[in-house]
């Protein structure tokens, strides 16, 4: 069998696939994720404290604490907090934060494995806009 | 003297459509094309998409469906994945461009270098975290792409398939426990035949890849179900055939069959080898996911004195691996002959070969288990996660008849409870279908002494199977090896 008569044909056809390629990459590069919004506040502080501290699996209460450059606390903000596991396949653990007086904000939590986990701490502030901050946290066996 | 074959009874060929389609000269396109298109959506969503391991194609398709699918579909049917192999179409392509290359070494044709491959690949997930990085997981499909092709178009033979491949390496030997198995229909056709057109090709299809002959086929080893063999035979006599599973790994010689023809796991160190170190990964594979590994990787680190994760899980995968299979296998093979010796004549040479090679491969259903245990604790775990991630990738190209927030919560398939009930479930038919095989293999042999000699493989089989049942008790963590 010849797939291929002219070889040309061929040459096209590898060409078009790395071109292909190519275009997936440079197109890929440029992507930004709706899921994951830009940090628009990178002047704020944000600090997460968690309780147990060396978490550990179980229920837990997360803090986040938010101020501005000169330390002043940062109020009226809603927070969500989300908690990912580093290895895929593991549903993430989702919260909303009460509170807020004197910037600080609580809500209650649960760790369901031990392992790596990213907690991103997206905050929607009194003035519209978006604070995103991510906190890499290693969770211990019960 | 009549070659032995499974008889077909069952013949999946000649199932009404389906058959039609597997024989047709595009069939393996239909399959290809999807996984092509697949693994195109990994390279772009890996390297574009958000680079949390979670909320990413790459990453759950490949880590979490593509390693729990893959195993339902050796024990279901058959090897799927290579059947459906994207990477063999550019290879494909360098073979029609490059003509019929070298053939490969002689010294590598065994499975020596697949066996080294398979082991570095497992290192490399490891100390890479390729699980946590979508990246990397596009980079290596890429790599996988690279190496199919530029390997085709240098050699002959198929060589990234049969000889380096990994997940070749890995379907090729979880296989033996498939239901499903190329076989001739009429061996008086085969020889009957003058083209040999299965293995030789004809002018409109290949022949086999990996240069398998059909009516001398009597196991899955180095079959890639690529279906070839069953388009080019001008007397449509190729049967995908029905088979108790893991009755390739015990075939023993008789009037029926010709020592060449007793199993492809009989009589070669490297294939029986392979078994070995295909159960010995999977466990290391799942004790790396527990907290007795982290305190090994700590003491190793004092003791060298440093904390580099590559050489630490290089020095734990080489012990667990490739050492300690091979010191065990090695040992169980010499005691064997020495409990067996008041049987079956004279000692030679060949006997430790003999007595590793025939009972070392028995261990692969057990092996088969611990893989499907771990890897099935993933799908259950998290199968249903591909459903947001996928909401979420639609949303962020501007598709939106979905709804505009993903559920995040979707997950499990399955309770806790329920997983880890079917992880035993699947050891416990993998430890009894290792001693099933193993006692089928010592068939003939009913003397003491051959009994005997069974002893230190029951012993080894018992322990794995154990220490497989430890490490699934314990509470798994997913983290790096060295926090």
């Amino acid at each position: 069998m010849n797939w291929f008569p002219h070889r040309s044909a061929a040459w096209r056809l590898g060409w078009a696939a790395l071109a292909l390629a190519i275009l997936l990459c440079a197109a890929g590069c440029q992507r930004t994720s709706q899921q994951q919004p830009a940090d628009q506040a990178p002047e704020l502080a944000a600090e997460l404290t968690v309780d147990p501290t060396p978490p550990r699996v179980g229920p837990a209460t997360l803090l986040v604490r938010l101020s501005d450059a000169s330390g002043a606390p940062v109020e009226g903000a809603g927070i969500s907090l989300k908690g990912d596991m580093s290895h895929a396949g593991m549903a993430p653990v989702l919260a909303e934060t009460s509170g807020g007086a004197g910037g600080l904000y609580q809500a209650t939590w649960h760790w369901s494995m031990a392992g790596d986990w990213f907690v991103t701490v997206t905050a929607t502030l009194a003035d519209g806009r978006t604070l995103v901050r991510r906190f890499d946290l290693t969770v211990a066996g019960s | 003297m009549a070659l032995y074959r499974p008889t077909p009874t069952f013949d999946l060929l000649r199932v009404p459509g389906l058959g039609r389609l597997l024989r047709w000269r595009w069939g393996r396109l239909v399959f290809q094309l999807p996984m092509l298109a697949l693994a195109a959506l990994i390279i772009y969503d890996g390297l574009s998409g958000p680079q949390l391991a979670p909320q990413n194609l790459a990453t759950v398709s490949v880590w979490i469906h593509y390693r729990g699918l893959v195993l339902l579909a050796l024990l279901l049917a058959g090897n799927l994945f290579c059947m459906s192999c994207p990477f063999t179409l550019p290879r494909t392509l360098a073979h029609r461009l490059a003509g019929r290359g070298r053939r490969w070494p002689k010294a590598l044709r065994n499975k020596w270098l697949a066996i080294g491959a398979f082991v570095a690949y497992l290192w490399l997930y490891e100390a890479l975290d390729l699980w946590a990085s979508p990246a990397l997981t596009a980079w290596l499909v890429i790599g996988y792409f690279v190496a199919a092709f530029v390997l085709e178009a240098l050699f002959a033979e198929s060589p990234f398939c049969k000889y380096i491949c990994p997940l070749g390496t890995f379907n090729f030997a979880a296989a033996a426990i498939s239901p499903l198995q190329i076989t001739a229909r009429s061996q008086d056709v085969c020889r009957a035949c003058v083209g040999k057109e299965c293995v030789n090709g004809s002018a409109q299809v290949l022949g086999c890849g990996t240069e398998l002959f059909v009516p001398r086929v009597v196991s899955n080893l180095d079959c890639t179900f690529c279906l070839d063999c069953a388009r080019a035979c001008p007397h449509d006599n190729v049967a995908l055939a029905a088979r108790w599973p893991a009755s390739e790994l015990a075939l023993r010689p008789g009037p029926a069959r010709p020592p060449a023809a007793v199993s492809a796991w009989s009589r070669r160190w490297d294939v029986a080898f392979l078994a070995l170190v295909f159960a010995f990964a999977g466990l290391t594979n799942a004790f790396g996911m527990t907290p007795p590994v982290y305190a090994l990787a700590a003491t190793l680190s004092r003791w060298l004195g440093r904390a580099d994760e590559a050489l630490i899980l290089a020095l734990i995968f080489g012990l667990f691996m490739l050492l300690l299979p091979a010191a065990l296998g090695l040992g169980a093979a010499w005691l064997s002959r020495r409990l067996g010796a008041g049987q079956g004549g004279r000692w030679s040479r060949h006997r430790l070969r003999d007595a590793f090679t025939r009972y070392a491969p028995t261990v692969l259903p057990l092996g088969v288990a611990i893989w499907f245990a771990h890897y099935w604790f993933h799908f259950a775990s998290g199968a249903l996660t591909v459903i947001p991630v996928a909401h979420s990738f639609l949303l962020d190209h501007g598709v939106t008849r979905f709804g505009s927030q993903p559920n995040w919560l979707l997950g499990p398939i399955l309770s806790d409870d329920l997983v880890f009930l079917t992880v035993l479930a699947a050891l416990a038919l993998g430890y009894l279908t290792s001693l099933h095989t193993l006692q089928r293999a010592a068939a003939g042999e009913a003397t003491p002494a051959g009994r005997r000699a069974l002893l230190p493989w029951l012993a080894l089989w018992t322990a794995l199977a154990v220490a497989a049942v430890i490490v699934f008790s314990l509470p798994m963590e997913m983290r790096g090896m060295i926090g």
